[in-house]
């Protein structure tokens, strides 16, 4: 356990031998990774299985539910891995070195987008359920066609995918070879990455949610699911970051590094309001016939209390619980947010989903639930794994110390 | 208000940021630090408590939303009700963004306003003396001197052995 660390110890030379308070960071673990959350990891198997069994029997019973609910679980759960990959490829582009030492846990989130990307596809078989332009004659064949709009799909995902591979790929191998070039890599991959997911995140968006809905169009739409990951990537990060520091496996971390995830937690939730008004503002105000169809699906019926509950979930009760200073930099505080956040995306995410069906009224319960189980605690299982393969502190990175040594 | 100063010049933020933690833990009283910057984590080593400005932002803020509200409900509902569109005359949604914009302008003049009265900042004749170099290349701590056991020398001890490159004494309050 005493393993000097030197990427660290050059990172604060300034503080000229002085700084008792700090003294306790050198006790950094060593450059070796090991397992995390193994208490936790055989609960979240079961539930997996449990909630594949769930998918089953309403695979029988109400097909159409099973493929909408897996849709809505496997966005969410992209959400929230392409979320972490966004978040690392902002730090990385940027040259922040705040979050250097809470790192892995982003990466670890992209490390899990394949679970999220299997759920998806297995929502292809199903796709003449939801999509109604799959048998329907609607004008727009040349781009809503099966096979293209599977090819997209997995373009997409393979390109996310391939973007979080290469990320964790070139960070781990710093942790061995401590060389520098992985940093400049990464930072020309982070580039060229949010731009391909700023283009790549809007076709799907437009595709897998948008075009449930063959005729209605919103050119906000892509913005307004970009939003989401953000939220969804700073929320699963909050949640990784406060829980693995409780069992002292981020030494580095500190409560100006919670503040900062509690601040951005808010500035995203506060983004993703900004847009939802932005979206629903114009159409109220136009008042056009194809566009309101969206909306009056979603505020008629027993849809409405659900409309209004999203609002005040995503963006009205965070707005209020984050806005104290004291409230950035509690951990158990910035914990309950988070994961408020979080159900509160499934719950976006749902209600962009399932009014577009035929349904007058919300069903949450054996379809929706069953699948957000199975792909949730499968991407947890991955996340838990992916934590284990890397040391947490990525001892030679060059922002360590800076990070280590976060003044707020 | 304060009589006398002993100011001590710093080369760098981490002199200063040293010296204003031994200070206070000596127990000495620190007047103000000057900084060419913002210096991170000045305002935890000087020990000063969390600025009230925020409640400052959030009365204004709130202020700019009723009064925009008020208003627009009065022109477009209650003085003269107007037809766009076909929706009602008092059609909230319409009045958000004006409400958002007003808040946020009410918030940020009133924040601005609130913090140069507070500070003193003002067009006067005859400016209030400004340490040499401050805003330049130094980073000054200025000590108070009026405590009943203030000793000078100690002081100046503490803040050489922090790295000063200069110690004076000022007469008045800079």
């Amino acid at each position: 356990m005493s393993v000097v660390n030197v990427g660290h110890d050059a990172g604060h030379g300034h503080d000229g031998g002085h700084g008792h308070d700090a003294a306790d960071l050198h006790a950094a673990p060593p450059p070796k990774a090991s397992p995390v959350g193994l208490g936790a990891q055989p609960v979240l198997l079961v539930l997996t299985l449990l909630g594949l069994g769930g998918m089953g029997v309403s695979l029988l019973l109400w097909p159409q539910r099973a493929f909408s609910g897996l849709l809505a679980a496997a966005v969410t759960v992209l959400m929230v891995g392409l979320g972490g990959l966004v978040f690392a490829l902002l730090m990385a582009v940027s040259n922040a070195g705040w979050a250097t030492t809470l790192k892995r846990v982003p990466e670890a989130l992209a490390a899990a987008l394949p679970v999220g990307a299997i759920a998806l596809l297995g929502v292809l078989p199903g796709a003449a359920l939801l999509f109604g332009w799959v048998e329907h004659p609607h004008g727009r064949g040349a781009w809503l066609n099966l096979p293209f709009f599977a090819a997209r799909m997995g373009g997409i995902l393979l390109l996310w995918i391939g973007l979080a591979f290469i990320l964790t790929r070139s960070s781990r191998a710093q942790d061995r070879d401590a060389a520098l070039r992985h940093t400049r890599r990464t930072v020309a991959l982070s580039a060229l990455g949010l731009l391909l997911i700023g283009l790549s995140g809007s076709v799907a968006a437009f595709d897998w949610l948008m075009s449930l809905e063959t005729h209605w169009y919103s050119t906000m739409y892509g913005l307004y699911s970009l939003s989401g990951v953000l939220v969804a990537g700073v929320s699963a990060i909050t949640i990784g970051v406060v829980l693995l520091s409780r069992r002292g496996r981020l030494p580095g971390v500190g409560d100006n590094h919670i503040h900062d995830l509690g601040k951005l937690m808010f500035g995203f939730s506060t983004l993703w309001a900004y847009l939802w008004l932005s979206q629903w503002l114009l159409i109220w105000y136009a008042n056009l016939p194809e566009e309101t169809t969206y909306y009056l699906a979603r505020t008629s019926g027993g849809w409405s209390f659900l409309f209004w509950l999203n609002l005040v979930l995503n963006w009205g009760l965070p707005f209020v619980l984050l806005m104290p200073r004291a409230a950035k930099r509690s951990p158990e505080h910035t914990l309950r947010v988070a994961i408020l956040l979080l159900a509160a995306r499934w719950l976006d995410v749902y209600l962009m989903v399932a009014p577009s069906g035929d349904a007058i009224h919300p069903g949450i319960s054996l379809p929706e639930l069953s699948a957000l189980l199975a792909v949730g605690a499968c991407f947890g299982l991955v996340v838990l794994r992916a934590l284990g393969r890397a040391p947490l502190t990525p001892v030679h990175d060059p922002y360590l110390g800076e990070s280590q040594h976060h003044p707020g | 208000m304060t009589s006398g100063l002993l100011v001590a010049y710093f080369e760098d933020e981490n002199g200063l940021l040293r010296a204003a933690r031994e200070a206070r833990a000596a127990g000495l009283k620190i007047h103000d630090a000057y900084t060419p910057y913002a210096v991170h984590g000045l305002d935890a080593a000087m020990g000063q408590r969390p600025s009230r400005l925020p409640w400052v932002t959030l009365l204004c803020g709130l202020t700019g939303t009723l009064l925009a509200f008020w208003f627009q409900r009065w022109t477009s509902a209650v003085s003269w009700p107007i037809n766009v569109g076909g929706k009602p005359a008092h059609s909230f949604p319409a009045f958000i963004p004006v409400a958002f914009e007003f808040t946020v302008l009410l918030a940020a003049l009133g924040t601005v306003a609130a913090l140069f009265i507070r500070v003193g900042l003002r067009p006067r004749v005859g400016l209030p003396r400004v340490l040499p170099r401050v805003t330049n290349d130094r980073f000054a701590l200025a000590l108070c001197t009026d405590g009943e056991d203030f000793n000078g020398a100690a002081a100046a001890e503490l803040c050489r052995n922090a790295g000063a490159c200069e110690v004076s004494a000022v007469e008045e309050a800079p």
